[in-house]
């Protein structure tokens, strides 16, 4: 919740979460109507690798070998594409808020019962498994769940019960990293 | 988060509001959708091989009297007039889309409907096949072709092939249903019709192409 | 009438751009840009995950509904997620257990980074690591990856049920959970002194 720490400015309160979500589903209905497509945030992640592949080891990222040779074939620039923008979006909206709700703050979160590093560690763990994850999925929890849940997709809702189903499941062997 | 109470009469009215668009739109009547196929979506239908009914089915049904199935020769009339399997229409491909004086098509009462199953079949499998895509992008429901076509249906119903020695009980009881048919449908005495001899039609192109624009 | 723009014309990138700061806006002001609050929903003292998603995806999904019933959009021009039924399930799996681990997924760490936090640009680090990783060792697994595809193929087909049927029960589930776990985090969180 709030940080308790006595600043200049105390930081304001989370938003209401179910205005926000009606708030975050009419920006997804718009991007529908306007764009044909919704939500994405690994996307952008997939191809940013793919363009620094595409400079530094071309050979690799334009035969079949690569998972992002459909990124670069015919010599496209994978950054040309309305994910990238989008989250470079996200970056600014999220500096915004945090910006005007007084929440911006250089640390590194973790629960009081672990240490600094060891939420690092599982950062950059949990990071990378779900780097994988959402690269097997075809998306992450914004384009492919929630977007998927949007136009009633079979995918979404698979992707988004596996993600709550396993993450359930697991959460007990981790539970010393949050609580 | 601010809220403790969580039965709170905004909740109410907005959980109201949601079941009662919902329910809204439950009630509102459909649209009518007959559109026609987009050609991504084509594409993903043509890679589907449940349209394929094999000869020996056909065969079946026909022996069968199943009423519910019903064949479609799309070659020339000439053709058709010189042989057509038992029960059979003509109804010649170029002629598909032919509309009568007010302007509908003749045809749509047979190949627009879901109560019989349309089994189209031509010399080979290829102009069966055109009739088939071509059905399909106005997204007609309930239309097969029947796999390998009349002359298939030679090599297999009429005269079958006597499997090897080594063959499974399967393989010779189909062998068996295919001479009792061969029987049925008059067999030995048909000439093969001409082969099909065009070339694989535009349909089989770019099956490779993996649409990943778009998402995330 | 929509779509109105292609998604590769320029404007459709502005849009995006604006659409961006918007998802990124709201994430930040709801709490999305804390790995606490996040993970809160594996745990039950913070079930903002839940109510912001799944409010969303009705909001979202009633939303298109009217539009195509109001003639704004056609829906069969949008894009819908293929199923590969393989890669779907591991792919969600593997972000299950990702987000426990690491308490973000990339949107969140993106709008969290943003605002300062240190735990969110190494989970990006981490992320970037994992795709990597996936193109690396790509040909091990390009066959499963590309196998099981069913195609854009909708919920309530798969259910055989009617669509709009669908989406009510949706929101009623939806609105269910939400009272369920408005209660279970009153609970927990009120046991807890810490958080």
């Amino acid at each position: 919740m709030e940080e308790i720490k006595v600043q200049q400015h105390t930081p304001r309160k989370y938003m209401n979460p179910y205005l926000a979500g009606v708030l975050l589903g009419l920006v997804i209905l718009f991007s529908f109507y306007l764009t044909r497509e919704g939500l994405g945030a690994s996307g952008a992640f997939k191809r940013g690798v793919a363009k620094v592949e595409q400079i530094i080891i071309p050979a690799h990222v334009n035969s079949e070998k690569s998972a992002f040779y459909h990124y670069v074939k015919n010599g496209e620039d994978p950054l040309k594409n309305r994910l990238v923008y989008m989250i470079i979006g996200v970056f600014i909206g999220g500096f915004l808020s945090g910006a005007i709700n007084h929440r911006l703050k250089l640390k590194l979160e973790h629960s009081p019962k672990i240490t600094s590093k060891t939420r690092a560690i599982a950062a950059v763990i949990g990071g990378a498994i779900f780097g994988i994850g959402s690269a097997f999925g075809r998306g992450c929890t914004s384009g492919a769940g929630l977007d998927g849940m949007a136009v009633l997709a079979t995918s979404g809702f698979v992707v988004v019960g596996m993600i709550f189903g396993v993450g359930y499941l697991v959460a007990w062997f981790f539970r010393k990293l949050w609580i | 988060m601010s809220d403790t109470r969580i039965i709170k009469k905004r909740y109410i009215f907005m959980a109201s509001v949601f079941i009662g668009l919902a329910l809204l739109l439950v009630i509102l009547p459909k649209k009518s959708t007959s559109k026609q196929l987009k050609p991504e979506q084509l594409l993903l239908q043509i890679n589907d091989n449940n349209r394929y009914v094999s000869t020996d089915e056909v065969a079946r049904k026909i022996i069968a009297a199943d009423s519910y199935m019903q064949l479609i020769d799309v070659r020339s009339p000439g053709e058709y007039a010189e042989f057509h399997l038992k029960g059979a229409i003509n109804i010649p491909i170029d002629s598909i889309f032919n509309k009568d004086e007010k302007g509908n098509y003749v045809y749509e009462d047979i190949l627009n409907q879901d109560i019989k199953t349309n089994v189209f079949y031509s010399n080979g499998t290829v102009y069966a096949n055109q009739v088939w895509i071509l059905l399909k992008r106005l997204n007609y429901k309930n239309n097969y072709v029947m796999k390998g076509g009349l002359n298939r249906w030679i090599e297999t119903v009429i005269r079958p092939k006597r499997p090897p020695v080594t063959a499974t009980v399967n393989e010779m009881a189909l062998y068996n249903f295919r001479k009792a048919a061969s029987m049925y449908f008059g067999g030995g005495s048909v000439a093969a019709p001409a082969e099909d001899n065009t070339p694989a039609p535009i349909i089989k192109k770019k099956a490779g192409k993996e649409e990943e624009e778009g998402g995330c | 009438m929509g779509p109105l723009f292609n998604a590769s014309d320029e404007w459709s990138f502005v849009i995006a751009l604006v659409i961006g700061i918007a998802f990124g806006y709201l994430l930040e002001s709801a709490g999305f840009s804390s790995s606490r609050k996040l993970a809160g929903v594996f745990y039950g003292y913070d079930f903002v995950v839940l109510q912001v998603f799944f409010t969303a995806a009705i909001t979202a999904a009633i939303g298109l509904l009217f539009f195509e019933y109001f003639g704004w959009i056609d829906l069969s021009d949008i894009w819908v997620n293929r199923f590969y039924t393989g890669s779907a399930i591991l792919g969600g799996a593997l972000m299950g257990i990702g987000f426990v681990i690491g308490g973000f997924c990339p949107g969140t760490s993106a709008c969290a980074s943003a605002i300062g936090k240190i735990d969110a640009m190494l989970f990006l680090g981490g992320f970037i690591i994992g795709v990597i990783l996936f193109d690396a060792f790509y040909p091990l697994y390009a066959g499963f990856y590309k196998a099981g595809n069913q195609g854009p193929v909708k919920i309530y087909e798969s259910l055989g049920m009617d669509r709009e049927v669908f989406l009510l029960l949706f929101v009623i589930v939806a609105i269910a959970s939400f009272v369920a776990t408005g209660y279970i985090q009153q609970k927990i969180s009120h046991k807890s002194k810490k958080y």
